[in-house]
């Protein structure tokens, strides 16, 4: 096959691809007002993908921050203005890298967690049975999974922030020396509210895509222990990618 | 009593799930062809046939998770092909379905998988449900183990906790696939009586797909065997013992070779050898 034609399959197959998945998210928003009255399923999956992905969104935050702290640090002291290491850590915790980081670690631990079940799901009839049974397994098993996502990702990222905030402070003020008074006052003057609801915005677009992803791949993946494999390393790789394009373009609509 | 070929059988007895011409193919290869088939209404039906025949995809046929190329599937007065997914839906709610390996849902226990098609398609309370799931699992002798999760569970008791929720809710028509396949004897025993019992004292239709001759000669009222996407032959189970077509007689009696080669097609086995070929 020539270079040509094997472009035209590759594209033809990912355009089909693009379809299909905005056919089964456009599905998955179509249930979610129904899925929405079974408040239980909710709080489980926002436990599931929220709740337990918290340690390693607070310790990847922690460290995250205290980079920056130093690199900022290093950076202010050329221009001799550490003053302002409080307000450059904050806002690019809040803005860019709260939401990115976020984003990537869930892709890896609550997207490829929602993968391997609802493709090991579908690999031992379980989504079948619930067909069989007259219950919708998106509306069963997708939708409060999906909506479960889209909840917990601000939320994480919120926490990330926060807890980078921490670690910057620590690192700035604790070891660098940098006046703990300016740290605070120079972050809570240059903080604005469209700087944090731009960080919301893009946690909220991310969670959207991530959790979309994870459940289709997880839904459509081949019913064996290869398949199931390789929807999951799919969901990393095309979430990651997702988070980093969708990243370009909202800093781009929201500058 | 040979309902599938007794017309006054059939009238008296009436016909639940009907398949006219029915063909399916997928990929390329033809899985079912002008296929013929009665489901007469409280019998037990048995679907035969030698693995790869399609006896799974009739199922989903059946139950309209696939939908034929060509011809007619009627179940319980509804033809399928006109139903959309909510007719559809509608319509397994009169059907209880046993998977293999039971599919259980495995982050709920015992109880909750029983009581999951009440949650889901019921408001009753919760005093009602906890009765009526009790019932269920008395019924298959694991009211002992409801809060077992399934993981703790072994083959035998996976299938019957399955059995009690595919009768939960109480339908019309209960379709079993392969439901003795990995069991142990006793295990088997206590499935086969399942089935026999729960069809008798329910009133239900059953469907069992099997390729467990013995078992099913025990169990069946009528049997069907498939053999290249057609019905090879239907009757009771003496009638297919019976049987002198060599398909049938080499699947009843269990022939390793015969209409249904031992060998995969392959090239001439002293050319390959001599070339030292590997096969391609």
């Amino acid at each position: 096959m020539s270079l040509g034609a094997e472009f035209a399959v590759t594209g033809r197959e990912l355009a089909e691809k693009w379809g299909r998945f905005t056919l089964f998210t456009a599905r998955l928003c179509a249930v979610t007002p129904r899925a929405l009255l079974r408040p239980r399923l909710l709080v489980e999956q926002v436990h599931n993908t929220g709740a337990l992905s918290l340690v390693i969104i607070m310790l990847s935050g922690l460290f995250v921050g205290m980079v920056l702290g130093l690199q900022g640090f290093d950076l202010l002291r050329r221009f001799g203005s550490t003053e302002s290491l409080g307000s450059a850590v904050a806002l690019g915790l809040l803005r860019e890298l709260g939401p990115v980081v976020t984003a990537l670690l869930y892709a890896g631990r609550a997207g490829t967690a929602l993968t391997s079940e609802i493709g090991l799901m579908s690999a031992t009839d379980q989504l079948a049975a619930m067909e069989m049974m007259a219950v919708d397994p998106v509306r069963r098993v997708c939708a409060p999974r999906f909506i479960g996502g889209v909840v917990a990702m601000p939320l994480l990222a919120a926490i990330f922030s926060m807890t980078g905030i921490f670690g910057g402070q620590l690192v700035g003020v604790t070891l660098m020396g940098v006046d703990a008074g300016q740290f605070w006052s120079q972050m809570r003057s240059a903080v604005e509210l469209r700087d944090i609801t731009e960080g919301i915005i893009k946690s909220g677009a991310f969670g959207l895509a991530c959790s979309a992803i994870a459940v289709y791949e997880g839904y459509h993946a081949v019913p064996t222990a290869e398949g199931v494999g390789r929807a999951t390393t799919r969901t990393v790789v095309t979430s990651s990618v997702a988070v980093l394009v969708l990243d370009y373009m909202l800093t781009a609509l929201l500058l | 009593m040979n309902s599938a070929t007794d017309p006054g059988a059939r009238a008296a007895a009436g016909c639940i799930a009907r398949l006219a011409g029915v063909s399916y193919a997928i990929g390329g290869r033809t899985i079912f062809d002008g296929l013929d088939i009665e489901i007469a209404r409280g019998r037990i039906t048995a679907i035969m046939g030698p693995s790869g025949t399609g006896k799974t995809t009739l199922l989903r046929l059946i139950t309209g998770q696939i939908r034929p190329g060509a011809g007619r599937i009627e179940v319980d007065g509804e033809d399928l092909a006109r139903l959309d997914t909510d007719g559809l839906y509608r319509l397994r709610q009169r059907m209880g379905m046993l998977f293999q390996n039971g599919a259980l849902l495995t982050d709920l226990d015992v109880y909750e998988n029983v009581a999951f098609p009440l949650r889901e398609h019921t408001d009753l309370p919760e005093s009602l449900v906890a009765r009526i799931v009790l019932m269920k699992l008395q019924a298959v002798g694991l009211r002992g183990a409801a809060r077992l999760m399934p993981a703790e569970l072994s083959g035998g008791m996976a299938r019957r906790v399955a059995l009690a929720r595919a009768i939960v809710m109480d339908p019309k028509i209960l379709i079993y696939d392969e439901p003795f396949a990995g069991l142990d004897p006793i295990a088997m025993g206590v499935v086969l009586r399942l089935i026999r019992s729960t069809n008798d004292a329910l009133g239900l239709t059953s469907i069992v797909v099997s390729h467990d001759v013995q078992e099913i000669g025990l169990l069946c009222d009528t049997a069907y065997l498939l053999s290249a996407g057609k019905v090879a032959a239907a009757g009771t189970p003496a009638r297919l013992a019976a049987d002198p077509a060599p398909v049938v007689r080499q699947f009843m009696s269990g022939e390793a070779d015969g209409p249904v080669p031992f060998h995969y097609p392959a090239p001439d086995y002293e050319a390959q050898l001599l070339g030292a070929e590997v096969p391609a």
